[in-house]
């Protein structure tokens, strides 16, 4: 008989908390940080006699991240009541567009396990306001248990979209790179910053397995995911837990289960899952979207990431993986075509974001929004180096002392005590290439690691210092010229 | 003649005058309430302290210094609303509904916050955790319902105008029971920010008062926009200036088809008469139109749409943020199950038991989804009958005031008392209640409905009306 084999068959739903500085049914602030129950009013409390109003401005941001999920908009979609209790839903119902979303079908691209192109498509993004914090005095945290639970409403209504998958996800891998790239386009988008950190984005999958005997397995919705990491991971385990059933001849039970990341296991939900049932919110009209309007936001959809990144490539030769890097942070990205728009040369430029700034950044902990040297700067900066005015080494002393110094150019350079006007940087660089281009045998010496005593390399350092009359730093040729034969 | 005698425009027209001062017409006001409260229980909460703050810091308005009493339904900022059940406790609201807001900020003075049926679910006014509230003009009798109080109020001269709501009814049945005036206005005509709702697709708030042009002068107050609501809104500017001789010429005015074989109490069918008569006297044209899906379905069409709203507007009462709470509970579900079963009306639970049923997963499309649709078509229904008639005239209900306590089991009456009430709030219309004369010492009232955002010239066909019967006295409120 032939060995079993298993296909994943994976949904995944995403909660985004969308950008906004007021809540989705009341003007409240969305600072979560704030005190507790400090954000609040009886709109977003539920007090009885409260009614919703809509804020628009969550309308466009939810058409953004609709554009950027390469769905479309529906010109007309309704809110409805989804009702459970729990003590963090003040109204006893969530106010959702889950029946008549805003949003259409789209997709978002990953790589499948062979390195293909596959597109995950995406059923439909919609509004929804978010529930409240529940604080527990159980020392595990959980309201099961707990003596005592406290309540704060500061997040009760601030606006989320939901994003529904199909269940086209067949691994952990390609579930990672979905909400990846998912992530990355919506805040290119502008629809959401999705700081992981601040809880902005929850992952739920819905979990299946294929036999290749015919057996399909019942779907298993597991909950509590807030990173790709805890996504990933309890994908994996769920994978595990199925198969290892599945073969064993057992059934995999539909049922909702709870992600423990500390534990690294899933395991059945004890709060059962409310019987819900919707009926149109009727104190909100129907939400009309012409398509004037699509169009207005449409024209506000910035370049998103791989477009660019193709772009980088195509027509400034950039390397793919650099295109890739630079691409994945968007205001890098910004900052890198400012310093091409100041000038610079786009492959050099986009090196020096590539390996310096970035080097910069992670040293200090910084976001490329904080970062001091401005783009015109670094542009002049890597200007000089590429018109042979100081050196490569020479720029990148000037590079981290601007940074550290918060100080001009000039400045840098006086201090560092740099002449300029030598032979250095690009045009030494050309120099060296051209000479190792005439000398092949030696080449192949050094780099055959005969030339144990550096000979060779004095040797051909000579040349070079010839064929800049002087002009170049010896120490700097010497460093070129190991770099130019590696 | 007490000044509390007084309709809102006369009061109004003697405190600018400075023929009394608004003091003395509290203080009239209060003496009528002392009196009569006793045998009428119209009031949950009396508000006498604040309205004597109100009064200290000389109102201004085109109300200032006029007394009034508001549904205990409709959110007072520090004032305890009940909405007549134990689950609101001592709840305070932070904040005003917007129709008071509006009345306050043109002056007027909060005599209290009057009873009604629990959460506007009833036609009595007995449904109230606090006790049933009688009709001044007979205390034996019920004053109708869910805003029984405050169609008794005015009725009993306690104050010359107030505000309640009307969900299926609860505007028109209680005023045609008391001998007041009452419209329910066009749905998005007042907003209902701060009103506590029951079903939010049918729910409007409305005044009462003993004339038509003090109908005119409320609505001419509470009748604006409220960006708080977004239901509320303005297809057109409305004016609700009263004028002294409106004219119905050449108008039609068509009975309902479907309704002609009902059975009405002699003094409604009497009054029918009596009112054609008057309109076309006046020049109108009587007609007929037929409303067959109205009359088939509006029923459950309501009730449908009604009790599914309404039981997920009370999923807020859990007892967590506001109201009654139970601390000794040993866990969320025993605290939830507790507030609520304790909390609640027997009629309250049964109509949401009913609603969480109608919309049940299983049910949904068959009830529910079906009785959105039924509404579309009743809707389209009344809008064909508008493009052949101009009013429809019918009763408020088909039967006199009965007395309090006593049942009425015969169920096909009680169907067809709603169908004169129900589709009018399916339809989003105006429907004015209005006073055509006593039998027996017991105020008959009827009914005017008009298309969508008529309801001005429903209050001026009122004004052609109120010159022929005259309007109603003071109830006597009991007294012997």
């Amino acid at each position: 008989m032939a060995e079993l084999t298993f296909t994943p068959v994976i949904g995944i739903e995403i909660h985004i908390r969308l950008k906004s500085d007021s809540k989705l049914f009341c003007s409240c602030s969305t600072d979560t940080d704030a005190p507790a129950n400090t954000n609040i009013c009886p709109v977003c409390m539920g007090l009885p006699g409260s009614l919703p109003r809509l804020n628009h401005k969550v309308v466009e941001q939810g058409m953004l991240a609709g554009f950027a999920l390469n769905c479309g908009i529906r010109p007309k979609s309704l809110f409805f009541r989804k009702s459970y209790f729990y003590p963090d839903l003040p109204k006893g119902h969530q106010v959702s567009q889950c029946d008549l979303p805003i949003t259409t079908s789209g997709y978002i691209e990953v790589h499948d396990a062979n390195g293909n192109l596959k597109k995950i498509r995406v059923h439909h993004l919609h509004l929804e306001e978010d529930v409240g914090s529940l604080h527990h005095s159980a020392s595990d945290g959980r309201l099961e248990g707990a003596d005592t639970s406290y309540v704060d409403y500061n997040r009760c209504g601030t606006p989320l979209a939901e994003i529904v998958s199909e269940p086209d996800v067949a691994s952990a891998s390609e579930a990672v790179e979905y909400v990846m790239n998912l992530r990355r386009r919506v805040i290119y988008s502008g629809a959401s910053d999705v700081e992981l950190e601040k809880g902005m984005m929850r992952f739920d999958a819905n979990v299946s397995m294929k036999c290749s005997d015919g057996r399909w397995g019942h779907k298993v919705e597991v909950k509590n995911m807030n990173s790709f990491k805890a996504l990933e991971r309890a994908i994996e385990f769920e994978i595990k837990r199925q198969k290892k059933l599945m073969l064993n001849g057992e059934d995999v039970i539909q049922e909702t289960r709870h992600w423990n990341d500390a534990k690294g296991i899933t395991s059945p939900s004890r709060v059962k899952e409310n019987y819900r049932k919707f009926i149109v919110e009727p104190d909100l009209p129907p939400l009309y979207i012409t398509q004037e309007w699509i169009d207005k936001m449409r024209a506000k959809m910035p370049e998103m990431p791989d477009v660019k990144a193709n772009r980088y490539v195509s027509e400034w030769a950039i390397p793919r993986e650099v295109a890739d890097v630079i691409t994945d942070d968007k205001n890098l990205a910004a900052y890198f075509e400012a310093c091409v728009a100041a000038g610079a040369n786009p492959v050099r430029a986009s090196h020096w974001v590539r390996t310096e700034v970035l080097r910069v950044l992670n040293e200090n902990q910084l976001k490329i929004k904080d970062f001091k040297i401005k783009p015109e700067v670094l542009a002049a900066l890597v200007s000089r180096v590429d018109e042979g005015k100081i050196s490569t080494t020479q720029g990148k002393e000037v590079f981290d002392y601007m940074f550290a110094n918060a100080c001009g150019i000039d400045e840098a350079v006086a201090k560092l005590g740099i002449t300029e006007g030598g032979v250095a940087g690009n045009a030494l660089n050309d120099i060296i290439a051209a000479v190792i281009k005439a000398n092949p045998d030696v080449l192949e010496e050094i780099k055959s690691g005969k030339d144990k005593k550096g000979k060779k390399l004095k040797f051909l350092q000579g040349l070079v210092m010839k064929e800049t009359k002087g002009q170049a730093k010896p120490q700097e040729v010497a460093e070129a010229i190991a770099e130019a034969v590696k | 003649m007490e000044l509390y005698e007084l309709n809102l425009h006369d009061a109004i027209e003697g405190l600018k005058a400075k023929k009394f001062s608004p003091e003395e017409l509290f203080e009239s006001c209060k003496k009528r309430i002392d009196s009569c409260e006793d045998k009428i229980h119209a009031f949950i909460t009396r508000t006498e302290d604040f309205a004597k703050s109100q009064l200290a810091s000389n109102p201004t308005g085109i109300f200032a210094g006029v007394p009034t009493v508001l549904k205990d339904n409709l959110c007072t900022k520090g004032i305890r609303t009940t909405a007549a059940s134990k689950i609101l406790g001592d709840w305070r609201p932070p904040y005003d509904a917007t129709a008071w807001k509006y009345l306050r900020e043109a002056g007027a003075i909060l005599m209290g916050k009057v009873n009604m049926d629990e959460f506007a679910m009833g036609n009595t006014c007995g449904n109230s955790a606090f006790g049933p509230t009688a009709n001044p003009n007979d205390i034996s009798r019920v004053p109708g319902g869910s805003s029984g109080g405050s169609a008794a109020a005015v009725s009993a001269g306690y104050v010359p105008f107030s505000l309640g709501s009307d969900t299926g009814g609860s505007i028109r049945q209680p005023a045609s029971y008391c001998g007041v005036y009452g419209l329910k206005p066009t749905y998005g005509m007042v907003s209902r920010y701060g009103l506590i709702s029951y079903g939010s697709s049918l729910d409007q708030i409305g005044p009462f008062a003993r004339t038509i042009q003090d109908l005119q002068l409320v609505m001419s107050v509470i009748g604006n926009y409220d960006p708080m609501d977004s239901s509320c809104f303005r297809e057109k500017a409305h004016d609700f200036t009263h004028n002294e001789n409106p004219s119905i010429k050449g108008k039609k005015i068509a009975l309902v088809k479907e309704f002609q074989d009902f059975t009405l109490d002699a003094p409604i069918a009497d009054a029918m008469n009596k009112i054609k008569k008057i309109l076309e006297d006046e020049g109108a044209i009587i007609t007929e139109v037929s409303l067959p899906v109205v009359a088939r379905y509006a029923v459950a069409c309501y009730y449908a749409l009604a009790m599914s709203e309404a039981h997920t507007n009370l999923e807020r009462y859990d007892g967590v943020r506001f109201g009654y709470t139970v601390k000794d509970a040993a866990g969320i579900k025993e605290m939830f199950e507790r507030v609520r079963s304790d909390g609640f009306g027997a009629e309250v639970k049964s109509r949401i038991i009913a609603g969480t049923c109608l919309t049940e997963p299983t049910r949904c499309e068959e009830y529910y989804v079906a009785a959105t649709k039924v509404r579309t078509l009743i809707a389209q229904e009344f809008s064909r009958a508008f493009g052949e008639t101009d009013f429809i005239l019918q009763p408020a209900t088909p039967s006199m005031q009965p007395k309090i306590g006593e049942v009425d089991d015969d169920e096909m009456k009680g169907y067809e008392a709603d169908l004169y009430t129900l589709p009018v709030n399916l339809a989003g219309l105006p429907g004015l209640s209005f006073f055509t004369g006593y039998a027996d010492k017991l105020p008959v009232g009827l009914q005017l409905i008009g298309p969508r955002w008529s309801d001005a010239e429903l209050l001026n066909a009122g004004v052609i009306i109120e010159r022929h019967t005259g309007s109603p006295k003071i109830a006597n409120g009991g007294a012997e």
